[in-house]
């Protein structure tokens, strides 16, 4: 759409896009609509200047649209996404007669690729993202002409994406008990929605926040984690409350089963201390009873008799 | 600096062939594939594949080295790629075929992928997975629950019409896990003993998914019906015959076996309706609606039979049959509307509503030595009703500056009814309804004063009500700050983050204070060097009343001190040699400092001082808590890549990986172990 009115912008003083010229180019881009719908020449015209991305273009997704031969000219190709090329052409190349997308600022690449990859489920959110709001857009993480990865385009593989930015992820996945996320066996995207999630429903104040979700709405551990799901007759209230991260720190930690705590018997016994209005009867998290001798090392180890933690249907203490 | 000026830096560092994390030493990154690929009729095929021999050697606790790294000796298939596409976009059966794999021929971890697709036809994906799974976990229930199991994972989903405004979805995916492991079942009564058990693990869920969308009126509607069945047949016994945790004890097993399947269905619907739309030229709204509902059952039998003497010494046979069945019907709903009035202001407004019964009942019967005692119809509910509510505001005032800020409210009422009874008694029950709100406030800035820089703070403020646990979300407080430079090749962070927690109550309380610092720098600068370096340090420092028996007598007004300190460095860089040979060499590191104790009971009883903005009462802790509470450890991990190219289309790679765990206090689990591999990379 830009190189539609650049020329007239230009004429008009205005080369570069600010807002005070915003009234001016919204003016031009109305007009333009009708007037240069001419400019368009056809991806054949681009491959004479830039081969090196033509003879690799059939391989890109966004091929499809020359492939099916019934796209407009303004949906299709190159000038699909760079805008009507005349203008770029008749100036020898001008790169300010053609839409770069290194140019352009963050919400004009985002609308830019969301006139075609608007809305699917899984980018239902991504302009209120947290991504988006801190202006890391599609070509952040994506490249289209020279993607380093087999899908999706991406710039690299997807876990050096996101490490860029999230360092201290990065370093919980170095701890000895993670999941196998450097290992390639996990993705990032197997729990979370770059893209921008919708408000998570199982836990307090809508977070953790841009989660993917297993099929019913539900935390993304149940994916995998098939046997913790459930239903039970004697569900451990805390799971289904406040969630996994309960207990455990889901990247990484130096904790074997991604445990909070080294040893168990802290983890139970900072909640089961029958303290103030706490648990599902206001009364506190029931405390254990006279039987347990924490001095001896047999008790410290709660799920040795209490195998089934996460959920039983045989015993309301998890016994069996 | 300007925004476009911003983005092209952003683009530029996307651009970056960064070597970033430390990921194991193969397959190997190099590639051989021609990128022309060869043409075959109508198609493109790039190929190639890396086979080679890994190996390893290990000292110490095998079991541990299981648990966290797992590669063993042999040929594998390390990594293969396939890519056939269509020239012109008019293939036959398909245009486009991508296939990836790794580690196949017995790696731990073995991934493939498969993409297929037809323009405007057809488009088919698989992802397959196989994850090796073995965990002594020596500090759990005294290791007597390891494992050593594999997960199958696979996801299939055929899309039809996948560019049209109506589109269907069938979609599959199976989860397997099996294989052998302990568990521990405690006999005969509260006094008795516990018993490590052998368990063949069976679990498996198939989901079939049938769905579609359409687009209508500027609308996006998208249906998806699936169901989901589990099952669970995990036969435990008691063969060989085990002794009990306790030598003292009387209890004894002579044998012991469980037959417990576990069968149900959740099947559920999803629904979600979309919306873009526009007033003026630059002003826009959207509005997007999910809503989910899972009706889940599940079925059970258990029978379980155990003989042996109880804690006097007395022969005694235990069986104990249980069935009966469970439910949790759940609904979900999120309406998030966002308006964009300005292409400087983003409004957002999000609702969410979480409804959960859980329900079931469960007929318990025991036969002692053969006599039957009161059959038990014990029955639990527990219903959870949230509901949400957030608006925030994202306001960039000035290309070089924005703003924003954000209000949630969530309320939640958690109904609960404990009871039973026993057959042909009538039925008593407790129950119980309480609620909980929460108020969280978030404000935060973006500044960039130079077009490579960018400055992030934000903080924000809850407070609960009526938190439901000691350790959930009370009177809460988050600061978080990230600096970032980049420039060209060049990009430095630095962050920090901290999050205090406070649970106060009349008897107890618990505190946690999480703080976050971090710094990493990557340089790419040209094509035959580039590196990446990171450091982290997490400190966790918590302190939680705790309430228990020693010896018959209750303890009270105890706390559990948890202090945490752990160091993550990571270094990685690669050098290329004229494109002949490429050498990568990376370094990892993770150390938990522990609270800084050189003995893991230290001094007996502590007094600390809490140093949060709330607490400041003194600490005290028995020997065995102080013990417990701290676990400084090192895992660090050398690695070193060659990679020769001998041809075009042939690459020959070697590389060495070191991986070392020592615990400080004590040296059960400690392992060191030299790993490495040489393969051949070819493409054709």
């Amino acid at each position: 759409m830009r190189v539609r009115y650049s020329g007239a912008m230009r004429f008009l003083g205005c080369a570069r896009r600010t807002y005070a010229c915003a009234p001016l180019w919204l003016g031009v881009a109305l007009l333009a609509q009708g007037v240069w719908a001419a400019d368009y020449v056809g991806s054949n015209v681009c491959r004479n200047c830039h081969p090196d991305i033509w003879s690799q273009f059939y391989r890109n997704p966004h091929y499809k649209s020359i492939a099916s031969g019934k796209e407009t000219a303004e949906n299709t190709g190159c000038e699909g996404c760079h805008g009507p090329g005349k203008d770029h052409i008749e100036s020898g190349g001008d790169r300010d007669a053609i839409v770069g997308f290194a140019e352009l600022a963050p919400d004009q690449v985002l609308n830019a690729c969301l006139r075609c990859h608007v809305q699917t489920i899984s980018r239902a959110n991504i302009r209120r993202s947290e991504h988006t709001e801190q202006d890391v857009v599609c070509t952040n993480c994506h490249s289209v002409h020279s993607s380093k990865a087999p899908r999706f385009l991406l710039a690299k593989k997807q876990t050096e994406l996101c490490y860029s930015c999230h360092t201290s992820v990065r370093a919980q996945f170095s701890m000895p008990f993670k999941h196998r996320v450097n290992e390639g066996a996990v993705q990032c995207t197997d729990c979370h929605n770059p893209h921008g999630g919708f408000a998570a429903t199982w836990r307090m104040a809508q977070r953790p926040q841009m989660m993917e979700r297993a099929g019913g709405n539900e935390e993304p551990c149940l994916k995998c984690h098939i046997d913790k799901r459930g239903p039970f007759v004697f569900e451990h209230a805390a799971v289904r409350i406040d969630g996994c991260e309960t207990c455990h720190n889901p990247h990484g930690s130096t904790n074997a089963k991604l445990l909070k705590r080294p040893v168990v018997f802290t983890v139970c016994l900072e909640c089961h201390n029958g303290a103030g209005t706490f648990g599902r009867r206001n009364n506190g998290i029931p405390t254990q009873d006279a039987t347990h001798n924490m001095a001896d090392p047999r008790y410290q180890n709660c799920t040795t008799c209490h195998v089934r933690i996460h959920g039983s249907n045989a015993d309301s203490y998890f016994l069996r | 600096m300007n925004r476009r000026n911003a983005s092209r830096l952003a683009a530029c560092v996307a651009g970056i062939t960064c070597v970033c994390a430390q990921s194991t030493v193969a397959p190997s990154n190099e590639p051989t594939q021609d990128p022309n690929g060869d043409n075959v009729s109508n198609y493109s095929i790039r190929q190639s594949f890396e086979a080679g021999y890994r190996w390893d050697t290990t000292g110490g606790d095998f079991g541990m080295y299981q648990s966290t790294v797992n590669y063993t000796n042999g040929l594998r298939l390390l990594a293969s790629s396939l890519d056939v596409q269509s020239r012109d976009g008019h293939g036959g059966l398909f245009d486009q075929i991508v296939l990836n794999t790794q580690g196949l021929g017995n790696d731990p971890y073995q991934f493939a992928s498969l993409h297929i697709e037809k323009n405007r036809l057809y488009r088919y994906d698989l992802t397959w997975r196989s994850i090796a799974y073995v965990n002594p976990a020596a500090t759990v229930s005294f290791g007597e629950h390891a494992m050593d199991t594999t997960r199958h994972l696979q996801d299939q989903d055929l899309t039809l019409f996948p560019q049209s405004s109506v589109r269907f979805f069938l979609g599959y995916s199976r989860n397997t896990q099996s294989g052998p492991a302990l568990t521990t079942q405690q006999l005969f009564d509260a006094n008795g003993n516990e018993f490590p058990l052998f368990a063949n693990i069976r679990r498996e869920q198939n989901e079939y998914r049938l769905g579609g969308e359409v687009r209508f009126a500027g609308f996006r509607l998208n249906i998806l019906h699936a169901w989901q069945d589990f099952k669970e047949d995990t036969p435990t016994d008691g063969t060989p015959l085990p002794q009990g945790n306790n030598p003292n004890s009387l209890t004894t097993l002579t044998s012991f076996q469980r037959s417990a399947p576990y069968h149900g269905t959740s099947p559920y619907w999803r629904g979600a309706l979309f919306r873009e739309g526009r007033f003026g030229q630059k002003r826009f709204w959207t509005m997007n609606a999910l809503a989910t509902y899972v009706a889940g059952q599940r079925g059970f039998v258990q029978d379980e039979f155990a003989s042996g003497t109880n804690r006097i010494g007395a022969l005694t046979q235990l069986q104990v049959a249980t069935f009966g069945n469970a439910q949790r019907p759940a609904f979900t709903g999120n309406l998030t509307f966002s308006l964009f009035p300005a292409t400087w202001i983003t409004l957002t407004n999000q609702s969410s509503v979480y409804n959960i019964r859980m329900v079931g009942d469960s007929y318990y019967t025991q036969f002692t030595n053969g006599s039957q005692g009161a059959q038990i119809l014990p029955f639990t509910y527990l219903g959870i009703r949230t509901v949400a509510n957030s608006t925030d505001a994202e306001m960039r005032l000035r290309p070089w500056f924005s703003v924003h800020a954000g209000y949630d409210y969530s309320t939640r009422l958690i109904s609960s009814v404990e009871g039973g009874s026993e057959v042909g008694v009538p039925f008593s029950a407790l129950t119980a309804q309480q609620t909980n709100q929460l108020h969280t406030g978030v404000l935060g800035f973006r500044l960039k004063p130079i077009a490579s820089l960018t400055i992030r703070l934000d903080g924000e403020l809850g407070r609960a009500d009526h938190p439901i646990y000691p350790v959930s979300e009370g009177n809460f407080q988050a600061f978080r700050g990230r600096i970032e430079y980049k420039h060209r090749s060049l990009r430095l962070s630095a962050y920090g983050r901290s999050d205090y927690n406070i649970n106060s109550v009349s008897l107890s309380s618990f505190a946690s204070h999480a703080r976050q610092y971090g710094a990493d720098a990557s340089w790419a600068g040209n094509k035959w060097f580039s590196i990446d370096a990171s450091y982290a340090k997490q400190h966790l420092y918590t302190l939680g009343g705790i309430d228990y028996f020693a010896n018959r007598a209750e303890v009270t007004g105890e706390s559990s001190l948890y202090i945490s300190n752990i160091h993550t460095a990571t270094l990685a860089a690669r050098f290329n040699f004229k494109d002949k040979a490429d050498l990568s060499v990376g370094y990892s590191h993770v150390q938990d400092v522990g609270d800084g104790r050189a003995t893991p009971i230290g001094p007996g009883t502590l007094t600390v001082s809490f140093p949060t903005f709330q607490y400041q009462g003194p600490y005290t802790s028995q020997p065995a808590f102080a013990a417990a509470q701290t676990f400084p450890l090192k895992f660090l991990s050398p690695m070193a890549r060659i990679s020769i190219r001998v041809s075009n289309r042939v690459r020959w790679n070697a590389g060495y990986q070191y991986y070392g765990y020592a615990e400080d206090f004590s040296a059960l689990q400690n392992y060191r172990a030299h790993t490495g591999y040489s393969s051949l990379a070819w493409s054709f």
